[in-house]
């Protein structure tokens, strides 16, 4: 019987990931997937509370706005890296600095 | 009558300040004239002339008339009030008149002998200064001003006797002449300061005048009581000692009269006038002014000293070779005639024999500064070596320089004591006196008037032996070179004049008029005390007849021995290095104090260098090691907070830069960081 723990401990994993490649990747484009892993960790954490939940289905409908939401999100996000790309010719966040001193 | 008083002190007062102030004033303007203009003689002759005329006048006014005392409060310390004044009793008026006229003569002297020399103004300043000196030690009431022309007079003949102090010998002879004199100044001052402490007075009429406080203190129970205080006898004793000390080194009495000889660097001029008036006589004066306070004991011992003085100096210049030196001999001799006179009791004839000897003994100086020059003018003629002082080179002198020649018998004669000249009355009054004062004593007081008696036989003898080498027999410096040329002369007036006068001063007339009695003459009179005896003993028949008749013989003997024969006495006995050899006083001091004092300069030299600096040198190396201590301190200690306190705020400066480096990630780490962090604490507690 697959019960909440098992849910939050997938969820947790995929957190850890999403949050460990946001630190830690190069790459633009890797940490907004590890945004969206996070996301999703928290969106699988929604529709787990969801099955427990008094209310019917209130948890995957919360859960799938907020996917639209995170699909939205994301297409802005990747419109600001192409943006950036195209400015800076790269999208390794550690390089463009200009706004420092 | 009173006021009549008061206006002839009011007189005698001014003049003798314009007796004193003449020479000085001779003196500073000595100072200001340039070195070109060769007037400062001539300035200070007439001012000295001037002054001899002031001061025969203050002495007729005042000699056996009156005493004048005028004085003005010169400063108060304390309660003390310290007076300034003038005092002119028979004494001073005495020595104020002789010392002016002394003077004369040797400054007309002066101006033809020093006239070549490139420092005539500076000499005559200097001479000037000395009579000031001189005239005003005579005449002051107050022993504070006392010793400061007492310091004075040492301090001119200092100058005056290092003069020409490019010759070694001269630097030498006035050091000595000045430390001899300093010893005698000491003695003077702790004096001074006892009798000051006893009776509380500088003032010498208070003190030494007719019945004045020290006439009135007696010494009981081995007390010295005055009116004033007391205090224990030894210190009466010092205070003479410190004044005999003083006498003795201004007057060369013996354990301090030897800088005398060595004085003759000076030049002969000098020579006559610290002779005959100003140097020696200063401390005679002392003595006839401090008179009072000696006791009878200490008069016998003032009568020892100046009788083994006179003995010794006698014996001296038997062989003394230097015409200057025998002269400088025989006026230590006679000095000691003079102090032995004064212990005797013979106070009146000791200042007569000062007056007397004074003309007669700046009459031969002049006399030998001829002499001198002449030779002085063949050597440098005939391009000579030899020592134009020394009488071995001399003879025959008489038919060169006949009016030298005449002075120089007088002054001799005088010397000797022969009648007719003023030496014998001066002279024989001092052995009879002397001889009546040891009649009745024990034997060892006998033997003083003998060996006086004796010393002026050798007197005779040794002026003879000068006499005859320098003006009879043959020219002796003609023998060795027989090719020189002799153009000598007696000089010019300057030179005869002064001779001339001197010469008629050294015979009776000038001090009686009966040439055979001392008692008669005016001099003698007005000094002597009123209890005098008269002429009671035989002495005073014998002794005079007696001294003659064997100098008389003495002399021939001299002559005979020198002239006809050309005997020479054997050079090698015992007797004759010891006189040769002036006693061997001067190497004795040299050994004894001058090699000791060196030793303690140098070890005290030695202690300085090595203890003194070397503890001065330990204190350094501490410092030296603390202020290193100090440095490594500084260096390590407080530079190293400081340089920790630097690391420390660039390190947290670097870790607090590293979260604004503009990396995103590092911020999201930091960020995870800090909620763990937050987790952790709050999962512990």
């Amino acid at each position: 019987m697959i019960g909440l723990t098992d849910f939050l401990l997938v969820s947790a994993a995929l957190f850890c990931t999403g949050l460990y490649m946001v630190v830690s990747k190069n790459n633009a484009v890797q940490i907004l997937i590890g945004i969206e892993l996070m996301l999703n960790a928290a969106i699988l954490n929604l529709v787990a509370f969801g099955r427990f939940d008094k209310i019917n289905n209130g948890g995957q409908v919360f859960a799938l706005f907020a996917i639209v939401l995170a699909a939205a999100t994301t297409a802005v996000a990747l419109a600001i890296i192409l943006n950036v790309y195209r400015r800076y010719k790269t999208i390794d966040p550690g390089k463009i600095n200009t706004l420092g001193d | 009558m009173g006021t009549d008083q008061a206006h002839i002190d009011h007189i005698q007062t001014f003049h003798t300040l314009v007796v004193l102030v003449l020479p000085l004033l001779a003196a500073i303007i000595g100072v200001i004239v340039p070195s070109k203009y060769k007037i400062a003689g001539w300035i200070s002759t007439i001012a000295i002339l001037l002054s001899a005329v002031f001061a025969i006048g203050v002495f007729t006014g005042v000699w056996n008339v009156t005493t004048v005392h005028t004085q003005t409060l010169w400063f108060t310390i304390a309660s003390t009030n310290v007076y300034a004044g003038i005092w002119l009793n028979n004494l001073s008026v005495l020595m104020l008149a002789l010392v002016s006229v002394i003077a004369v003569p040797v400054h007309i002297y002066s101006l033809k002998y020093m006239q070549h020399d490139e420092r005539f103004n500076r000499y005559f300043t200097y001479l000037s200064f000395f009579c000031f000196s001189m005239l005003a030690l005579v005449v002051v009431d107050s022993l504070v001003l006392f010793y400061a022309f007492w310091e004075l007079v040492g301090f001119s003949s200092y100058l005056l006797i290092g003069f020409w102090f490019t010759r070694d010998k001269a630097v030498q002879a006035n050091k000595k002449a000045f430390i001899m004199n300093r010893i005698g100044d000491i003695g003077l001052l702790a004096g001074i300061i006892i009798i000051f402490a006893q009776f509380k007075t500088f003032d010498l009429v208070q003190l030494f005048g007719e019945g004045g406080l020290i006439s009135q203190s007696v010494l009981t129970n081995g007390q010295w009581i005055s009116p004033v205080g007391q205090m224990p006898e030894l210190w009466q004793y010092i205070a003479c000692g410190g004044i005999f000390l003083a006498v003795a080194a201004k007057s060369a009495q013996f354990p301090l009269h030897n800088w005398l000889p060595d004085a003759m660097e000076g030049p002969t001029s000098v020579s006559a006038l610290i002779h005959a008036a100003t140097m020696v006589a200063a401390g005679v004066f002392l003595l006839g002014r401090a008179y009072p306070i000696f006791n009878l004991y200490e008069l016998n011992t003032l009568a020892i000293i100046g009788c083994f003085t006179a003995f010794m100096a006698a014996t001296i210049a038997l062989t003394q070779n230097d015409l200057k030196r025998i002269l400088a001999y025989s006026t230590i001799s006679q000095l000691g005639f003079m102090i032995m006179a004064m212990g005797v009791g013979a106070y009146a004839s000791s200042l007569f024999h000062l007056a007397t000897h004074a003309f007669f003994k700046c009459l031969l100086f002049l006399v030998a500064g001829v002499v001198i020059h002449e030779m002085q003018h063949i050597r440098e003629e005939n391009n000579l070596d030899i020592d134009p002082q020394n009488i071995l080179y001399m003879g025959g002198l008489r038919k060169k320089l006949p009016l030298t020649f005449i002075a120089a018998i007088v002054g001799a004669l005088a010397l000797i004591g022969v009648p007719l000249t003023s030496g014998f009355l001066s002279k024989d009054g001092i052995l009879i006196q002397a001889f009546v004062w040891a009649e009745g004593k024990s034997w060892i007081y006998q033997v003083m008037p003998v060996m006086a008696l004796f010393t002026t036989w050798l007197t005779a003898f040794y002026v003879s032996r000068m006499i005859v080498k320098v003006f009879f027999g043959k020219f002796r410096l003609l023998d060795i070179n027989p090719g020189i040329h002799l153009h000598i002369s007696d000089g010019g007036w300057y030179y005869k004049v002064p001779l001339a006068l001197l010469s008629f001063c050294s015979l009776f007339p000038l001090f009686s008029l009966n040439p055979l009695i001392y008692e008669h003459a005016w001099l003698f009179d007005g000094l002597k005390p009123s209890n005098f005896l008269e002429r009671v003993n035989i002495y005073h028949t014998l002794v005079p007849i007696g001294v003659n008749i064997l100098s008389v013989v003495v002399m021939y003997t001299a002559y005979a021995l020198y002239v006809k024969r050309n005997y020479t006495f054997p050079q090698h006995t015992a007797l004759f290095r010891l006189s040769y050899n002036e006693w061997y006083i001067d190497k004795a001091y040299n050994k004894g104090i001058v090699k000791a004092v060196l030793w303690i300069s140098n070890a005290l030299y030695w202690f300085d260098k090595n203890i003194i600096d070397g503890i001065v040198n330990v204190f350094r190396k501490v410092a030296i090691t603390l202020s290193e201590l100090a440095v490594w301190v500084d260096r390590y200690v407080i530079d190293g907070i400081l340089y920790l306190l630097t690391v420390f705020v660039r390190r947290t400066g670097n870790l607090v830069r590293l979260f604004q480096g503009g990396k995103v990630q590092i911020y999201l780490y930091s960020m995870l960081a800090a909620v763990l962090l937050i987790f952790i604490l709050k999962f512990i507690i």
